[in-house]
């Protein structure tokens, strides 16, 4: 039997929160990357800071919690571009939940 | 550094676990385009799709709901792994992404998911040990390179296997049914001097296809990348049948008949 009919027999209803939940795992762990010795997530928060700061080099904790002497410039310029890709793919994602019953 | 995976395989009376490690082999192949070693209790199991077959004999002496469990002596992945960099997974893991991947540059010597989500069932509290131990990490997946850290976890996890009962006593869970998730979970701690540090977990959530929910694929090539799960809601003494659809993501099938019914 395809998933279509099975979907239709049982009269299953589309879940909405748990698709987002799926997505979430999906998408989250994208944004983590290990780079300059040390591991990151692209944050807003993260990616504001570099961009913030004038240094060049600048000394932060990474996901592990060690710290570590980074170029600030080239973090900053990582994390952005995969921050951006992440969070197009999976906005398109989104869009798409949205009109699925 | 040679990158590789390692999958343990020993066919019960009712499941054929080696069967299960073909239809993941070809998947991480696809996804991970690693190569597999496959450990067996099988002598004459021979198959091209994998790196290398190994036999080793099965363990026999371990029991869940009293039949035989084929699950001891994962400590053993240390030194029958040809590779420098290893992943260990369970044959009912269905790798549906290239996720894995990342582990290799971010792991140091060990690693493994302590922290789950349970598809559709997203209030689901994490497991421990007891109520007053630790969170229980999750033999399932494990990355590990051969340094000596490594070396020390997996001959913990034997010394842990060898006298269950005893850290049974001392973390006060139930030893029945020996469980590579309580070994593991209890020689990271003891190897880390009672501590867990970050670097030992892999930074994501492992993915669990749980209790009343059950997973289908949308078609039948073996690659499949979308899959339906279907999860038993019961309100007010009823069953309110829900699904969601996705790809790309791996997961892990706790409900054995479930994971074979996605067997090609």
């Amino acid at each position: 039997m395809d998933t279509k009919t099975l979907i239709q027999e049982a009269k299953a209803r589309f879940s909405h929160n748990a698709a987002k939940a799926a997505l979430y795992e999906k998408y989250s762990s994208k944004l983590i990357v290990a780079e300059q010795n040390g591991l990151w997530k692209a944050t807003i928060t993260l990616i504001s800071f570099l961009a913030t700061i004038s240094d060049e080099e600048v000394v932060i904790i990474d996901e592990f919690n060690n710290l570590v002497k980074v170029n600030r410039q080239k973090l900053h310029k990582t994390l952005l571009e995969i921050y951006t890709n992440v969070m197009n793919e999976w906005y398109d994602e989104f869009k798409e939940l949205e009109n699925k019953r | 550094m040679k990158k590789g995976v390692i999958l343990f395989a020993y066919n019960t009376e009712d499941y054929d676990y080696v069967k299960m490690a073909e239809y993941a082999v070809k998947r991480i192949h696809y996804f991970l385009d690693l190569p597999v070693t496959l450990v067996t209790g099988n002598r004459q199991y021979q198959n091209n799709l994998f790196d290398k077959v190994i036999y080793e004999e099965a363990n026999t002496n371990n029991k869940k709901d009293r039949k035989v469990w084929f699950n001891k002596d994962r400590y053993k992945a240390f030194d029958l792994s040809p590779y420098d960099n290893t992943l260990i997974l369970d044959v009912d893991y269905v790798v549906n992404s290239q996720k894995l991947n990342k582990l290799f540059q971010i792991m140091d010597d060990i690693c493994v998911h302590n922290t789950t989500e349970f598809l559709m069932q997203p209030n689901l509290p994490y497991e421990y040990l007891s109520a007053y131990s630790y969170k229980t990490a999750w033999a399932t997946v494990i990355g590990f390179k051969k340094t000596n850290k490594a070396k020390q976890v997996f001959d913990c996890m034997k010394m842990i296997q060898e006298n269950y009962n005893h850290y049974s006593n001392v973390y006060n869970f139930v030893a029945g049914t020996f469980r590579n998730d309580y070994a593991i979970s209890i020689a990271l701690h003891i190897v880390n001097g009672h501590l867990l540090p970050k670097s030992d977990i892999i930074p994501w959530n492992l993915i669990h296809v749980g209790k009343n929910t059950s997973v289908y694929k949308t078609n039948d090539n073996v690659l499949c990348e979308e899959f339906v799960v279907i999860f038993d809601n019961w309100k007010k003494n009823k069953i309110k049948k829900e699904y969601i659809q996705f790809k790309n993501l791996d997961f892990h099938v706790i409900n054995k008949d479930n994971f074979v019914e996605l067997l090609p």
